[in-house]
C-alpha cells in the first residue's frame, strides 16, 4: 500500500543493472581428440573393418549397443554378417575401442 | 453354455428342507494343465540408454521375410519386391516397409515448448486424426508418400505392410493393393472331454470414490468360489478352472497427481489412495485364490511401470493372498497355455491407443486388425510407451493364439475368426467391470464365450428391482 508521503523509490532511484546475456547453455563437451600416432598397422586395419561393419546399413542402427550385440542380432534375423567380425570381437573383449561402436563417446 | 450346465443338474433346489447330513456334496474343481509362456515380456536388465530406432529396425528385419512371402502368394511369385532406393518410375512393383502417419493433431512435445508460437497446450481430444493426415512408407533407408486405394484413416504408425503399385512422376507412390502379414500358424488344440471354463474380468476399479461395483464384485467372487446358488449352480461353478483379471484392478481415482506437486507438509500425513485399494484387492484375491487359480495382470492405473510390457505386480503388496500358490502375478501382455488352449491378451492399452489414432471405434475391430497385422501394439513406441528393445520385437505374434483378448473395453464383444491356414481364433473384448458389471466365461472345449452380468441395485432406481444374476 502506498503512503501519501511517496515511495521509497523517490528517494533511492532504481538502477537497473545491465542484464547478462541469458545463461549460456551448457553444451555437451565434445569427445577428447584421438590419440595421434597409433603406430600399429594391424590394429588400424582391424578398426577399419569394424568401422565398416558399423556403417553397414543392412544390420540396423549401431548406436547404443555393443558391436557384438549388433552382430548377434544380425545373425538372429538371418542377415549373414561376416564371421570374421565376430572372431575379431571375441578376441578383443576388453578393449573399448573394439567393443563399442563408432559413436561410443557421444551421449544418446 | 454355462447357464445350461447349472440348470440341468437336478440337485436339490434352494426351496427344500436342509439336508440331514452335516456336510453336503463337495464339488471338486479340476485343476487345468497350465504353462505360462510370457518369458519374453519379463526382463532382468533394464537399460534405457538406447534409442528407439533399434526396435523399429528389429521389427522390419523380423517381418520382411514374412511379408515378402505373403506378397508372392498374393500377387504371383514373379512380383518384383524392391527396396525404396531401387524404385523406378512407373514400374509395377511391391515395396515392404513401416507405416508412418503424419498427423497435425498428434500431441508433440516440441510444439508445446516452442517459444516462438507461444501456444497453449492442446486440449485433450478423443481422436487425433484429421483430413490433412499423410501416409508415408519407410524402409531401412528411405521413405515415400503413399496415395491411392488405401484407407488412410484406418492405418496406424508402426504397422509393417507390403504395398503393390507404382511410383509416379512426382515422387509419390500410387497404391493399387496392399497386404498384411496375416495370422501366424497355430498348433491344434487338444479335444477336451468335458466343458471347462475360464473367467475373464477386467477393470475392477477398486479404491474409487463411488463404490458401486463392490456388490457386483462380491457376487462374482461368491459365484466362482461356489458359495452362491443351489447344488446345480455350485457344480456349474466347479467347471470354472481359472480366473484371469485383465488389468485396471485399481480405479483411476487412486492416481493422485497432486501428491507430487503439493507441498510436503500438506501431504505428509495423508496416505496414497492406492494403499487402501491394494489392501481391498488383497482381500478379494485371498477369497479367490483359496478356491481357484487366479492370474492377475496389471493395467494402466495399477502400481507397476508405465511402459509396455508392464511387469507383474510385486508380491509384497499381497501379503495375505500371495501365500497361495494358485495366485499368479503376471505381466501385461500375457500369454499362457491353459489345457492346451493358448491365451494371449493385454489390458487394453494397445487397443485404446490405436482407437485414438485411427478412425476405428470398435475394440473388436481393432483387435482383429492387430491380429491381421501380426503385431500386438504397432503404435509402440510412437504414441504408446514401450521399453527400448534392440534385439527382437517381442510384440510380434509368432504363434497364433486360440483366445485373443483385450481388457477394459466399454462393452463385451466376441467373435470367432478363421484364418487361411485353418487357424481358429476367438476374439474377446473383456468389458470394464466397474461400469458394466459384466465378466466373460470362455468355454475351452468349444471356444465359445458368454457374458455374465451381476447387476445390482442402482442408486436411481425408483421401483423395486430384484437382484438379478442373469446369464
Amino acid at each position: 500500500m502506498t503512503t501519501k508521503h511517496g515511495l521509497i523509490t523517490d528517494s533511492f532511484k532504481v538502477v537497473k543493472k545491465a542484464r547478462r546475456e541469458g545463461k549460456r547453455q551448457k553444451r555437451p563437451t565434445p569427445p577428447p581428440p584421438q590419440k595421434e600416432g597409433d603406430s600399429d598397422p594391424v590394429r588400424e586395419e582391424e578398426l577399419q573393418k569394424l568401422l565398416k561393419f558399423d556403417l553397414d546399413w543392412r544390420f540396423g542402427p549401431c548406436t547404443g549397443i555393443s558391436r557384438l550385440q549388433r552382430w548377434e542380432r544380425a545373425k538372429l534375423h538371418g542377415l549373414n554378417p561376416p564371421e570374421e567380425i565376430r572372431d575379431l570381437l571375441l578376441q578383443t573383449l576388453t578393449d573399448p575401442e573394439y567393443k563399442h561402436s563408432l559413436w561410443r563417446e557421444y551421449p544418446l | 453354455m454355462f447357464s445350461d450346465l447349472s440348470a440341468q443338474k437336478e440337485g436339490s433346489s434352494l426351496l427344500c428342507r436342509p439336508a440331514s447330513e452335516v456336510q453336503g456334496p463337495v464339488f471338486e474343481r479340476m485343476p487345468p494343465t497350465y504353462s505360462p509362456c510370457s518369458e519374453r515380456y519379463t526382463f532382468k536388465e533394464r537399460s534405457f540408454s538406447r534409442q528407439y530406432a533399434h526396435i523399429y529396425a528389429a521389427r522390419l528385419m523380423q517381418m520382411r521375410p514374412l511379408l515378402s512371402e505373403r506378397a508372392q502368394q498374393k500377387w504371383g511369385s514373379d512380383v518384383l519386391i524392391r527396396k525404396l532406393c531401387d524404385l523406378q518410375t512407373a514400374e509395377q512393383c511391391c515395396i515392404v516397409g513401416t507405416f508412418f502417419k503424419r498427423m497435425d493433431l498428434q500431441p508433440s512435445i516440441l510444439k508445446e515448448i516452442s517459444e516462438e508460437h507461444n501456444l497453449l497446450p492442446q486440449p485433450a481430444r478423443a481422436k487425433f486424426i484429421s483430413e490433412t493426415d499423410e501416409l508415408i512408407l519407410e524402409d531401412e533407408l528411405q521413405r515415400i508418400k503413399l496415395e491411392g486405394k488405401i484407407d488412410r484413416d484406418k492405418c496406424v504408425t508402426g504397422s509393417i505392410i507390403a504395398i503393390y503399385g507404382a511410383e509416379r512422376n512426382d515422387g509419390k507412390f500410387t497404391v493399387e493393393d496392399f497386404c498384411t502379414a496375416d495370422l501366424p500358424l497355430q498348433t491344434a488344440r487338444p479335444a477336451l472331454s468335458s466343458d471347462r471354463f475360464v473367467l475373464l474380468a477386467s477393470g475392477l476399479g477398486l479404491g474409487s470414490i463411488h463404490a458401486d461395483s463392490m456388490l457386483g464384485l462380491q457376487l462374482l467372487v461368491d459365484m466362482v468360489t461356489g458359495q452362491l446358488g443351489d447344488q446345480g449352480e455350485q457344480s456349474g461353478a466347479a467347471t470354472i478352472s481359472r480366473v484371469l483379471l485383465a488389468g485396471n484392478l485399481l480405479s483411476p481415482s487412486t492416481q493422485d497427481k497432486d501428491a507430487s506437486t503439493k507441498a510436503k507438509y500438506l501431504t505428509k500425513k495423508t496416505q496414497a489412495g492406492s494403499v487402501e485399494a491394494i489392501r481391498l484387492l488383497d482381500e478379494l484375491l485371498l477369497q479367490l485364490a483359496a478356491s481357484v487359480s487366479v492370474d492377475v495382470m496389471p493395467g494402466q492405473y495399477d502400481p507397476t511401470n508405465y511402459t509396455l510390457p508392464q511387469q507383474p505386480l510385486h508380491r509384497c503388496m499381497f501379503p495375505l493372498s500371495s501365500v497361495y500358490p494358485t495366485l499368479q502375478l503376471v505381466s501385461n501382455p500375457y500369454q499362457a497355455n491353459v489345457d492346451g488352449v493358448r491365451f494371449l491378451g493385454t489390458s487394453g492399452q494397445n487397443v485404446s491407443d490405436i482407437q485414438r489414432y485411427s478412425s476405428m471405434d470398435s475394440h473388436l475391430e481393432i483387435l482383429e486388425e492387430t491380429l491381421r497385422l501380426r503385431h500386438l501394439a504397432p503404435t509402440a513406441p510412437d504414441t504408446l510407451g514401450c521399453y527400448p528393445f534392440y534385439q527382437k520385437d517381442p510384440f510380434i505374434l509368432e504363434e497364433c493364439p486360440h483366445v485373443y483378448f483385450s481388457g477394459n473395453a466399454p462393452t463385451f464383444e466376441s467373435k470367432l475368426i478363421k484364418g487361411a491356414d485353418g487357424q481358429e481364433v476367438l476374439l474377446v473384448t473383456v468389458p470394464e467391470f466397474s461400469s458394466t458389471q459384466t465378466a466373460c466365461l470362455v468355454n475351452l472345449r468349444t471356444l465359445e464365450c458368454e457374458p455374465v452380468r451381476f447387476s445390482a441395485f442402482s442408486a436411481d432406481d425408483d421401483e423395486e428391482s430384484e437382484m438379478n444374476i442373469s446369464h
